[in-house]
């Protein structure tokens, strides 16, 4: 490194550097410090609120799709059953059941029983003594 | 403070520089200069790179990245479900997952086809040709099950792919598969309901945009639009489908019983038109006798012999040309032009009343009365009760069938057409007309909607079409009341079911030869019919039943049809709640209460404000 030789510099007297920088540099450094690093620290802490921020809305917008998700696959599977409850319920399967699985057959004659016969009026049943659904009755 | 080697100090001017140094010095500066140079040209030419982008030619690159970004992704309308008067699931759309390739992906053809074969259940030689395919996408199943779809995944083949799509499934099998119809593979109507009422039950597809990210995470605050998919609407049928099962069963039963090549049977509500059964059956080749996808009550036309004639009555009595009791003798046989009609059994002549003709279904009885009548006036009266035109049905292939005009009858067309020969007509137009008798002589405009039903449960009823007043209420209980002794004493005897009174009338009609003519006694074939309703006095249920071709002895519709007519009618008063003589004494007694259903006092509730609201409409519209 190539060095410039040039006169040399006296330091200053005690006395000026008591008269000139006494009033100002005691004043402003630690205010321009403190104001600097609280800058820092607000700055960081700004962009740390800024991605904890993004991260609930990042975090709430994973659980609004798996919601959308979840809402879809139970239309899906709704319908899926509710075809399934159809057919559980259609009376050829029910036919077709009954007849092989359970082996039951045709009556040669169906007699079907009338609800009111000629001359039967209705009867008034006496109403059941206490709640007949509660234990005790039971 | 620079420290000085010793013995290359160089002493005078410019004493105290020392040169090699200084020339390294500027040897360095240089090539800095020369780096920064270089380093600046990288700097411009970045910076000219990004103003170009950002600046000249934004657009393509805002465009590519959006591309990249934000989807547009469909969404599918589902098609709408059919269901019956109840609510029950005739029809409805289930999610299905579809395999396809990308035969560019598919590293070995021969291979993936031999393994992929054995789990989709296709042909190998089919699969190899699609998976050699130049191109980027071939179906390889459509529709297969869960089960099939994970076999598939399990293979791990490269370049297959699974999609999902929306599969028709019918509950109930092929049970009144003929009115509901067909989809096709896209779920397209293409037959039945499913064809007629393909735009309501379609819907329209929707779509939603969103900006995704990687993994297609959906990207926050992005861009995020929908557009919903707007579903089919369910289409709510007339059908009862315990009463179709029924219908389909017993029609089974009863063809295999007569050894006949086919049937129809279709019950009706005669007040409202409402078909709440319609089957056909037919023999297959293999000789088994099966529901069949063709809805010949609408579709198929037959000369409907006997049961005819009391719509020739019905005519008889509006023009007063005779009372039910008068009186008149009707010989054995009849000659017309070069044609005899016969009555079966044969008899000597005999004084009977044309209550007595209808009873017994005397064929010269009938003609007689008939020529009394007129063309004109027989014409006219079968053209309103809708024989030779279409119903008000609104179904596909629906025929008209044949009245000819009265300008080309010939010499025989009269007593032919009035004993149901020579004419052709549906089932459908045969019940209407029966239907019409029923409901004291309003012919009612047969349906199989009762409305439609949106995604969020909301009816709205189908417009109900207007009735037409044929004959008059008390000509239609004349007939009526004729028509019940046919069932208590008459050819109709096996259509009673106890406790109701029933009214009906039996046809046995010679089937037209495809050489043309009848055929000759032993080789004709016959249409084998009865048409009914109960209770006579108040009718809730009109059925017609047609069998084809019996054979044997049970071969009249007396026999072949009447029973099939009275075991459905006995298993359709209970599913209607239709109550029956007895029954309606016992509703008089005070205090009586009726168990209802949930389902049906939502129809009768949604029935009455249908009412109300057609009623307002009616009152709007003057």
């Amino acid at each position: 490194m190539t060095a410039v030789l040039g006169p040399e510099r006296l330091p200053r007297s005690a006395t000026d550097r008591q008269i000139s920088g006494s009033s100002t540099r005691t004043a402003t450094r630690p205010a321009v410090g403190v104001l600097g690093a609280l800058a820092v620290v607000g700055f960081f802490a700004t962009l740390l609120s800024l991605a904890a921020f993004h991260s609930i809305v990042v975090s709430g917008q994973f659980e609004f799709d798996r919601l959308q998700g979840r809402l879809e696959d139970g239309h899906e599977r709704a319908q899926v059953l509710r075809a399934e409850v159809a057919r559980l319920e259609s009376p050829s399967r029910i036919l077709e059941v009954a007849n092989g699985r359970l082996g039951m057959v045709f009556p040669p004659a169906r007699v079907y029983l009338p609800s009111v016969t000629l001359n039967d009026g209705p009867t008034n049943l006496k109403a059941p003594e206490g709640d007949p659904f509660s234990g005790s009755t039971r | 403070m620079s420290r000085q080697p010793d013995g290359l100090a160089v002493r005078g001017r410019g004493a105290g520089i020392d040169v090699p140094r200084y020339d390294a010095y500027r040897r360095f500066r240089r090539r800095a200069a020369l780096v920064g140079v270089l380093l600046a040209g990288i700097a411009g030419l970045f910076g000219w790179r990004l103003a170009t982008l950002q600046l000249l030619d934004p657009d393509r690159f805002v465009a590519h990245g959006e591309l990249q970004r934000i989807k547009t992704v469909p969404l599918q309308a589902a098609r709408g479900a059919i269901v019956d008067r109840n609510g029950v699931d005739l029809v409805l759309s289930v999610p299905r997952v579809s395999v396809w390739a990308n035969p560019l992906q598919v590293e070995d053809p021969v291979r993936a086809a031999r393994v992929l074969s054995s789990v989709l259940d296709a042909d190998v030689s089919l699969l190899e040709q699609r998976l050699s395919k130049d191109s980027q996408f071939v179906w390889l199943g459509r529709q297969v099950s869960d089960e099939t779809a994970e076999a598939v995944l399990r293979l791990g083949v490269v370049g297959v792919y699974f999609d999902e799509e929306q599969a028709r499934v019918r509950p109930g099998g092929d049970s009144a598969l003929a009115v509901l119809g067909r989809t096709d593979i896209d779920a397209k109507g293409i037959s039945g309901m499913e064809l007629v009422y393909d735009s309501l039950l379609s819907g329209t597809d929707g779509e939603k945009i969103v900006e995704r990210g990687l993994r297609g995470v959906s990207i926050p605050g992005g861009e995020y639009s929908v557009e919903p998919a707007t579903h089919g609407r369910t289409l709510v049928l007339t059908l009862d489908r315990a009463l179709q099962f029924e219908a389909e069963r017993l029609l089974i039963e009863g063809v295999e019983l007569a050894d006949a090549q086919g049937g129809v049977l279709v019950a009706m509500d005669p007040a409202t038109g409402q078909i709440l059964a319609s089957t056909t059956v037919r023999r297959d080749e293999d000789g088994l006798v099966r529901t069949s996808s063709e809805h010949r009550a609408v579709t198929w036309t037959y000369e409907p012999g006997s049961i005819i004639k009391p719509l020739t009555f019905s005519g008889v009595l509006s023009e007063a040309v005779a009372a039910p009791e008068t009186v008149r003798e009707v010989p054995g046989r009849l000659e017309v032009h070069d044609a005899t009609f016969k009555d079966t059994p044969a008899h000597d002549p005999e004084e009977l009343t044309v209550g007595d003709i209808v009873r017994r279904s005397s064929n010269v009885g009938t003609i007689l009365w008939a020529r009394d009548l007129g063309s004109e006036a027989l014409h006219e009266e079968f053209r309103e009760f809708g024989l030779g035109s279409v119903t008000d049905l609104d179904f596909p292939g629906e025929a008209r069938g044949i009245l000819e005009p009265v300008g080309r009858w010939s010499g025989t067309s009269l007593p032919t057409i009035a004993i149901g020969q020579g004419v052709a007509v549906t089932p459908l137009q045969m019940l209407t007309a029966y239907a019409t008798l029923a409901n004291g002589g309003i012919r009612p405009a047969p349906t199989l909607v009762l409305g439609t039903r949106d995604d969020g449960g909301m009816f709205s009823p189908r417009r109900v079409r207007p009735s037409m007043t044929v004959v008059s209420a008390a000509v239609a209980s004349e007939v009526v009341a004729m028509m019940e002794r046919v069932v208590e004493s008459g050819t109709g005897t096996k259509a009673q079911v106890a406790g109701y009174r029933v009214a009906g009338k039996t046809g046995t009609a010679w089937k037209p030869q495809s050489s043309g003519g009848y055929g000759s006694k032993g080789d004709r074939t016959y249409v084998a019919s009865f048409a009914g309703f109960l209770p006579a006095e108040a009718p809730r249920l009109a059925v017609l039943v047609v069998v084809d071709e019996p054979a044997g002895h049970s071969y009249s519709g007396g026999r072949a049809a009447a029973p099939v007519f009275a075991e459905f009618a006995r298993f359709a008063v209970r599913q209607l709640r239709i109550p029956s003589v007895d029954e309606r004494i016992g509703l008089e007694h005070a205090g009586r209460v009726m168990a209802m259903t949930p389902a049906r006092h939502r129809i009768l509730t949604e029935a009455a404000e249908a009412a109300r609201l057609e009623a307002a409409g009616a009152t709007i519209g003057g």
